[in-house]
């Protein structure tokens, strides 16, 4: 028979404020198979755990019963106690009488008593059938993949390397460098983004611990913490990267067109190009979708020969090559390959996009002069369309009044609820740069406030306010397209309660920050979630922000939601380190609270088998006949299999039938 | 400016009950107050000042303000407002509040009056010009339609409006 | 022939009964027979029952709408306000609880609302219902090389989520601009096409307020696109050009001479052949010369075999 001891927590006042919890001891002593009942008022406190351990010592107790708070916070602390008291710990269970009870029935305290004792008796019933079980160990591969080479994935990546572990590095684009590369210079101390983003570009591509996959993409992941097989598929870019120099020549003979992606529309690109001049790797890649088969070049088809000279007739860019990388004749798979990796861990960095201004009707989407920050990023950038000049996308003329407007799609609920954070930094930076390159320009900033935590932050900004840039309390609420491709701002100067109208020459819009495209995809094969704000779930909004809900799995920087590029840094920083772990360990636990056929039992009408969401189960032969077998190391405890098998055939370890049962019994009674 | 909770929560209780069902979602981002042609025209008791004079409790200061009838009911607050407060809703409830304590203008009675007697809030003779364009004298409307006028005499008279004594 | 209810309102019927007609001509030609809905009332205007109770307002809208409803058919109006009212009204009506009240008042006078019967405007019906292409087939006068400017009102703009059909940009409404180009016209852009003139209850309340508003947007239309004629679908609208430009330019407010100004659906019947006598008879500014301009014989199309 079962010696079960229950310990009952006032947890303060959080519990003891509501609950008679002397009440509910007195209760629980009384339940069969208890041998003793206790209460304290820290039951996690040093002391309230030593009653635990000295209990098993005097082995008054062999099942032990907490019931307190949450055991998503406090289970581990309690199983440590049982084990270091010498008893197994999964012969523990653990009574919510705080969320469940006291929390919320606070109004009600008898109520919320008599509540706390049902709930008390039915983990007495279950502790009634606890069974011992045992962790598992299995060993590690000594490697990771970090999905997205923008600043966070970069950052990571590096670190890793550092600590001495092969890291892959996956980017969807031909080259790394990710939002940050586009940007000119940076807050807040404004310098250049090229010049402190390159070298770590440089570094970790040369790192002998990275192998960076560009124009890669994930296509499967399988496996779990420690051993996760993932299948790569590098996409085809019709030009032989081990033969290209990246000169550019065949850009430059190219005539196929298509919008720059990197200047964010504002110029066109050829169909064969390179992203961006201090791309790295930097390598050329054909856009098939751009590219006009010049000389009727289809890939893979035979050259036409010249009738007078007898040569082959090349497309330009094939031509143009002298390193000879690419070559049209071969028949090369425009699904690219597929390339196996085995990694221990995953860091996700796969960061953000910026909503385009064709989502904002009121804001005169039609304008070429109205430009999402971005744009503006591109434009004053010396690398971008004008060479870094300031010039309005319409006439090419210099603009003489600039308006910055705030929150389009962040802090909506049209289109996102949250606040995408960095904007308001990022536009008083923008304004800064202008203001001090063309003085006599009339900057007018529109908020709804001014958002600026951070270190060093406000004095940015009120340093911006002694430039002579304007700033106004209020959202814009529309703009009208003028003749001579002006516009007319409408907005409400809330400190004077007054309507402001006048006319500007270019209109930079703070569009919201929102989840990469494909991430939806991406997660599905990784078991990711999303928070409410469409951005990757962590694991605790405080405690847990670089983990998942699936172990191995680690987030950094913007997918996790809108951060700076210091707290991205910061963020990939952690992520690394805690995606080290496994590493550095070499071997992970199994936590046995898992799935388990009883192959007496199976059938073998093999139900189960599709129903897994992470495909551990197989269906093998066993004395010729197909039974059921589930992979302790992918098996995650979700117990989908155990609530479909039409013969009982499968038992959950730590949520056994009769356990169960049992609960619910109590419950009803 | 006082601070005084209990009639913060009676203006605002107020007005939702009038049906500015949204008005504590406000953020007083100023959005309706710029496209709002009321307040460009100087009706600056609209959408924003007006919501900001209810949630901060000065409901009865403003009874006599006349800008809520400036307002044209085109929603263009309604549409740009980031958070679906709805301050044509919001400027609605506050006429409804002014209009159940009297507190409107009275050249706006006619209307009512006439309402309540032809069916249409404005009523002119429209016989000659009907003729003269071809049309049968009278319109197929309420106007001319004595069961139709029953019918919403019996209407206003079994509502709230009917309790003001206004026909 | 597709029957619709045609909703009056009060301003068409009673004050510019010539609108009222051009719906009468235009519609049986385009294949669209109206049908009167007896003792329609007022939607009711906003400054009468919206102002006093939301309930009262259901009441009186539904009534309305029940009128169609017995006849099984969709309501079109040419009233802007009306347009904007019924629709609203039918959107609080889709509130379960305000529904059930609503069918209480009206059991006193025998009727239920269902919400079965959808709200047009007819601007809306013209242009998605019937389609430009069939208005063109009946242009007999091609408006070509006619300037206009145009304008739709407030109330078939906002807010875009109560309304059946919605302008795919309300900020940039095309509706009315397509319907102009169908009779040949050319509509030029101007900056403050979405801007309210200034009726309704803002011209009761303080009419120097309105005439201010109105000013900035009839300068707007002169400056930018200086059109033969202002083109609207919207009723109050139309009261607003026809009047206040008389006002301004008698006070000096205005250097040009008041632009002759039309209800839509009067453009159309002129275009298509109506009598102006019967179509497009009331108004305060003179528009006698651009009609005769407009139904010359030169502008004649010819039947193409
Ligand atoms: C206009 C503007 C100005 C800014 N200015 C500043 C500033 O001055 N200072 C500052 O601190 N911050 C600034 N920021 C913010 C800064 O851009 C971000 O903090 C930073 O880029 C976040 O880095 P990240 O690595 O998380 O994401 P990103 O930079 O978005 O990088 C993500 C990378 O992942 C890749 N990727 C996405 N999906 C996949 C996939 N499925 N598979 C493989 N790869 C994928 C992308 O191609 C990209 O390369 C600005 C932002 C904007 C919009
Ligand atoms: S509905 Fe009234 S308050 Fe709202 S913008 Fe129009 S005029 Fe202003
Ligand atoms: S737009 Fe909406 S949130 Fe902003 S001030 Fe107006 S009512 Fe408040």
């Amino acid at each position: 028979m079962a010696k079960i001891g229950v310990y009952v927590c006032h947890c303060g006042s959080n519990i003891g404020g509501v609950i008679d919890v002397s009440d509910v001891r007195e209760y629980a002593e009384g339940l069969p198979d208890v041998a003793l009942a206790r209460q304290d008022l820290f039951m996690c406190s040093d002391s309230g755990q030593e009653l635990i351990k000295q209990d098993i010592r005097d082995g008054k107790v062999d099942r032990v019963v907490v019931a307190a708070c949450t055991p998503r916070t406090h289970e581990p602390i309690f199983r440590g106690a049982c084990e270091k008291g010498g008893l197994n710990k999964f012969l523990f269970e653990m009574a919510n009488i705080r969320d469940q009870a006291s929390w919320v029935h606070g109004q009600d305290p008898e109520g919320a008593t008599a509540k706390a004792k049902k709930v008390v008796s039915s983990a007495v019933g279950k502790a009634r059938n606890l069974e011992p079980l045992e962790e598992k160990y299995v060993d590690v591969t000594d490697a990771a993949m970090v999905i997205g080479g923008g600043i966070g994935g970069i950052t990571a990546a590096l670190e890793l390397a550092r600590m001495g572990h092969k890291t892959y590095l996956v980017e969807k684009d031909p080259s790394i460098g990710g939002r940050m590369a586009q940007l000119d210079k940076t807050f807040p101390t404004n310098d250049c983004s090229a010049c402190i983003l390159t070298p770590m570009m440089v570094e970790a591509y040369s790192h002998p611990n990275i192998e960076t996959l560009c124009y890669s993409e994930v296509e499967d992941v399988e496996g779990y913490i420690g051993n996760f097989k993932v299948k790569i598929r590098q996409k085809q870019s019709y030009v032989n990267w081990d033969k290209c120099t990246g000169c550019g020549a065949c850009a430059e003979k190219c005539p196929g067109k298509a919008p720059d992606e990197f200047n964010e529309g504002l110029s066109m690109r050829r169909a064969a190009f390179i992203m961006f001049p201090q791309a790295v790797p930097k390598k050329a890649v054909i856009d098939m979708n751009a590219c006009i088969n010049c000389a009727g070049r289809t890939i893979g088809s035979e050259p036409k020969v010249n009738a007078k000279t007898g040569n082959p007739i090349l497309a330009p860019c094939e031509k143009a090559c002298p390193a000879e990388a690419i070559n049209r004749s071969l028949m090369l798979d425009p699904n690219g390959t597929i390339k196996e990796i085995e990694v221990g861990s995953i860091i996700t960095a796969t960061g953000y996009k910026v909503m385009g201004k064709e989502n904002f009707k009121e804001m005169a989407p039609d304008s070429p002069n109205v430009i999402t920050a971005l744009q503006l990023e591109r434009l004053i950038s010396a690398t971008g369309p004008t060479g870094g000049k300031l010039l309005r996308p319409s006439d090419h003329e210099k603009p003489h009044t600039l308006t910055f407007v705030s929150c389009m799609g962040s802090r909506d609920k049209n289109f996102h609820t949250y606040c995408s954070r960095f904007c308001c930094m990022y536009m008083i930076k923008q304004a800064r740069l202008l203001k001090e390159k063309y003085p006599d320009l009339v900057i007018n900033m529109h908020f709804i406030d001014i958002r600026t935590a951070g270190k060093d932050y406000d004095e940015y900004y009120t340093g911006a306010r002694d430039m002579g840039i304007n700033f106004f309390k209020g959202k814009v609420g529309g703009l009208d397209m003028l003749a001579g491709d002006k516009l007319r701002v409408n907005a409400y100067d809330m400190e004077n309660g007054e309507t402001i109208e006048y006319e500007s020459d270019l209109v930079i819009l703070a569009s919201a920050v929102e989840m990469s495209d494909g991430t939806t995809e991406l997660a599905q094969k990784m078991g990711l979630q999303f928070c409410g704000s469409k951005f990757f779930r962590e694991l605790h909004p405080k405690l847990g922000p670089v983990e998942t809900a699936v172990s191995g799995l680690f987030l950094a920087g913007c997918c996790q939601g809108p951060k700076d590029i210091p707290d991205t840094v910061s963020q990939a920083k952690g992520a690394a380190a805690v995606a080290a772990v496994p590493l550095a360990q070499g071997k992970v636990k199994i936590d046995p609270t898992i799935s388990e056929v009883v192959t007496e039992k199976c059938s073998g009408c093999g139900i189960c088998e599709p129903l897994c969401p992470y495909g551990a189960i197989t269906m093998k032969k066993v004395d010729g006949k197909p039974r059921a077998m589930i992979a302790i190391s992918s098996c995650k405890g979700c117990g989908v299999c155990t609530s479909a098998c039409p013969s009982s055939a499968i038992q959950l370890h730590g949520y056994m039938e009769e356990q169960i049962l049992e609960q619910i019994a109590a419950l009803t009674a | 400016m006082q601070i005084d909770q209990k009639k913060i929560d009676e203006a605002v209780s107020t007005i939702i009950g009038y049906g500015g069902t949204h008005i504590l979602d406000c953020v007083g981002c100023g959005a309706c107050s710029a496209v709002c042609p009321g307040v460009k025209a100087g009706f600056d008791v609209l959408c924003r000042k007006l919501i900001r004079k209810i949630v901060t409790g000065h409901l009865e200061e403003i009874i006599e303000e006349t800008s809520s009838w400036g307002c044209q009911a085109c929603n263009r607050c309604t549409e740009v407002c980031p958070q679906g407060v709805r301050p044509q809703e919001v400027v609605f409830a506050f006429r409804r509040y002014q209009a159940n304590e009297l507190a409107f203008s009275t050249s706006s009675i006619t209307s009512q009056m006439n309402l309540f007697e032809t069916g249409h809030a404005v009523f002119t003779d429209p016989k000659a010009n009907r003729k003269k364009v071809g049309l049968p004298e009278e319109p197929p409307t309420s106007a001319y339609n004595e069961q139709a006028q029953k019918e919403i005499q019996t209407l206003m008279n079994n509502s709230s409006m009917g309790e003001l004594g206004l026909f | 022939m597709e029957q619709i209810g045609l909703y009056l309102g009060c301003n068409i019927p009673l004050k510019h009964p010539d609108i009222e007609q051009s719906f009468r001509k235009i519609l049986p030609e385009l294949g669209v027979e109206p049908l009167d809905l007896e003792g329609a009332s007022c939607c009711p205007a906003w400054g009468t029952a919206p102002s006093f109770d939301l309930q009262t307002w259901c009441a009186i809208s539904s009534r309305n709408i029940t009128i169609a409803e017995q006849k099984g058919v969709d309501i079109m109006t040419g009233c802007n306000s009306c347009f904007g009212i019924l629709s609203e009204a039918k959107h609080f009506l889709e509130d379960k609880e305000m529904k059930k009240k609503v069918n209480e008042s009206l059991s006193a006078i025998n009727r239920t609302y269902q919400g079965t019967s959808d709200i047009y405007h007819i601007a809306q019906y013209l242009h998605s219902k019937v389609g430009v292409d069939a208005i063109k087939s009946k242009i007999k006068y091609s408006l070509d090389g006619l300037k206009m400017a145009t304008q739709t009102g407030c109330h078939t703009l906002w807010p875009s989520d109560v309304y059946k059909i919605a302008e795919q940009n309300p900020y940039e409404p095309t509706i009315l601009k397509d319907l102009c180009m169908a009779t040949g016209a050319e509509v030029p852009h101007y900056s403050r096409l979405a801007a309210c003139c200034g009726m309704g209850g803002m011209r009761s309340t303080d009419i120097e307020k309105s005439l201010k508003l109105f000013k900035e947007k009839l300068i707007s239309i002169k400056e930018e696109t200086d059109p033969d004629m202002i083109v609207t679908t919207c009723s109050s609208c139309f009261m607003q050009f026809d009047m206040s430009q008389l006002i301004l330019r008698e006070r000096g407010e205005i250097d040009f001479e008041p632009i002759p100004t039309f209800y839509y659906t009067q453009v159309l019947a002129l275009a298509m052949g109506f009598d102006p006598s019967q179509v497009a008879a009331i108004s305060q500014i003179d528009r006698s010369k651009i009609i005769a301009e407009m139904q010359s014989e030169q502008r004649l199309v010819k039947e193409v075999a």
